[in-house]
C-alpha cells in the first residue's frame, strides 16, 4: 500500500522524490520519506486526493548529525482505514526549516509550534509561530540532544545546588555525554561543584 | 509589663477567630488539586475545620494551598498571586512537588525545586499527592501555629 502511495506521489508532485523505508521487524512501522522542500505540495496531494485526510500529529527527532520531522497521517475511512508515516530529513541542524502545512490541516498549528518549542524546527509562513509550552523568554530547545537547561530563569535557579543530588553518577555522565555541555561540565568541576 | 494579660487575652480571641475562618485561595496547579477538591467536597468537608470557603481571588483569601508541579513558567504567577493577598498570608506546600520537585526533581529542567524558592511556606505536606486526611492534618497543623501568634504583642509592644 505505501508503494503504491509513493508511486502516485512521486506522479504528482514533481521531486517529490518519495521513498518507501520497510519496517525492519515486526514492532516497527513502514515510512515515506519525501523531500522537506516539498512537503506543501505532497501534503496538499493527500489532501486532495483523498487519500489521507487527517493529521494525527507532528513530531520532531533529533538524531545529532540531522533532525527529522516526522507527520502522521491517516484516513478515516470505514471501509479500509490506513495510517501514513510521512518524513522529511532536515540535514541543517543548526537552523532547521520547513514549509508549514497549517493552511490545509488547521490541525498542524499547535502540533508545529510544539516541535518549535522543543525542538527548534522553523515552520515558513506559519500563522502564530511562537512558542506554545515554554515560556516565551526560555532559553534553548528542550528535547535536543544538546540540550543543556539555563542555570537561571526569571531571578529562580534551575537546579539549586542545596537541594540537587549534584554527585549523582547519572546526572554527571548524561551532562558529559551532552555535545557540547563538557566545556560546561568542566568548568563546573573546577569550580568545584562537580565531583 | 510585656505579655499583658489584657493583649494576651485578645490576642487568643483573634487567634481563635482566624484560626477558623481560614479561607483558602482557590488555586490548584495539578493532580493534588483533585485531592485538594475532594478535601473540601462532601465526604471529607474541609468546612467542619471553617476552611472550606475558597476563595475566588487571592486578596479575600488568608491561605494559599499550592497544590500541583510549579512549574518555571507558573513560579512567576504564584509569586504574584501571594503578594496580592493579604497579611496576615500563610502558605501550605502540598505534595512532593511543590515541596521539593517531586519526579522532576534531579533531570526536570522546568520545574521549580520546592515552592519555597519564592514564596515563604508554613506548612508542607508530604505525598503523591498527599490523602484528603494528609491536607487535614496540614491545615489542622497550621491552625495550631495561629493560636500560638501574638498579633497585638508584636504590634505594640516593644521588644517583646
Amino acid at each position: 500500500m505505501l508503494n503504491e502511495l509513493a508511486q502516485k506521489i512521486n506522479a504528482a508532485v514533481a521531486g517529490a522524490n518519495a521513498t518507501v523505508h520497510n519496517a525492519p521487524d515486526a514492532k516497527s512501522d513502514s515510512s515515506v520519506y519525501v523531500e522537506a522542500s516539498k512537503i506543501h505540495a505532497v501534503a496538499a496531494f493527500l489532501k486532495s486526493s483523498g487519500s489521507m485526510n487527517v493529521l494525527q500529529a507532528i513530531s520532531g527527532v533529533d538524531y545529532v548529525d540531522y533532525m527529522e520531522v516526522v507527520y502522521i497521517f491517516a484516513k478515516f475511512d470505514f471501509e479500509k482505514p490506513s495510517q501514513l508515516l510521512l518524513k522529511v530529513k532536515l540535514t541543517d541542524r543548526v537552523s532547521p526549516n520547513v514549509d508549514t502545512i497549517c493552511d490545509l490541516y488547521p490541525a498542524a498549528n499547535f502540533q508545529e509550534r510544539e516541535c518549535f518549542d522543543m525542538f527548534g524546527v522553523k515552520f515558513n509562513k506559519h500563522p502564530d509561530h511562537r512558542r506554545i509550552l515554554c515560556p516565551d523568554d526560555w532559553e534553548g530547545f528542550p528535547l535536543r540532544k544538546d540540550y543543556m537547561a539555563q542555570k537561571v530563569y526569571n531571578g529562580m535557579t534551575v537546579y539549586p545546588e542545596g537541594k540537587m543530588n549534584m554527585a549523582d553518577r547519572e546526572f554527571i555522565v548524561r551532562q558529559k555525554m551532552i555535545k557540547g555541555a563538557q566545556e560546561a561540565a568542566s568548568s563546573d568541576a573546577s569550580e568545584g561543584k562537580v565531583q | 509589663m510585656q505579655d499583658g494579660i489584657v493583649l494576651t487575652t485578645v490576642d487568643d480571641f483573634l487567634n481563635w477567630g482566624r484560626k477558623n475562618s481560614l479561607w483558602p485561595m482557590t488555586f490548584g496547579l495539578a493532580c493534588c488539586a483533585i485531592e485538594m477538591m475532594a478535601t473540601g467536597a462532601a465526604k471529607y468537608d474541609l468546612e467542619r475545620f471553617g476552611c472550606g470557603a475558597f476563595m475566588a481571588t487571592p486578596r479575600r483569601a488568608d491561605m494559599m494551598i499550592v497544590a500541583g508541579t510549579v512549574t518555571l513558567k507558573m513560579a512567576t504567577r504564584v509569586k504574584m498571586l501571594y503578594e496580592q493577598m493579604a497579611e496576615p498570608k500563610y502558605v501550605i506546600s502540598m505534595g512532593s512537588c511543590a515541596n521539593k520537585g517531586g519526579p522532576y526533581w534531579q533531570h526536570g529542567y522546568h520545574v521549580l525545586k520546592g515552592v519555597d524558592e519564592v514564596v515563604p511556606v508554613d506548612v508542607y505536606v508530604p505525598g503523591c499527592p498527599p490523602r484528603p486526611e494528609s491536607l487535614i492534618e496540614g491545615v489542622m497543623t497550621l491552625q495550631k501555629k495561629i493560636a500560638n501568634e501574638r498579633l497585638l504583642r508584636d504590634k505594640w509592644v516593644k521588644h517583646a
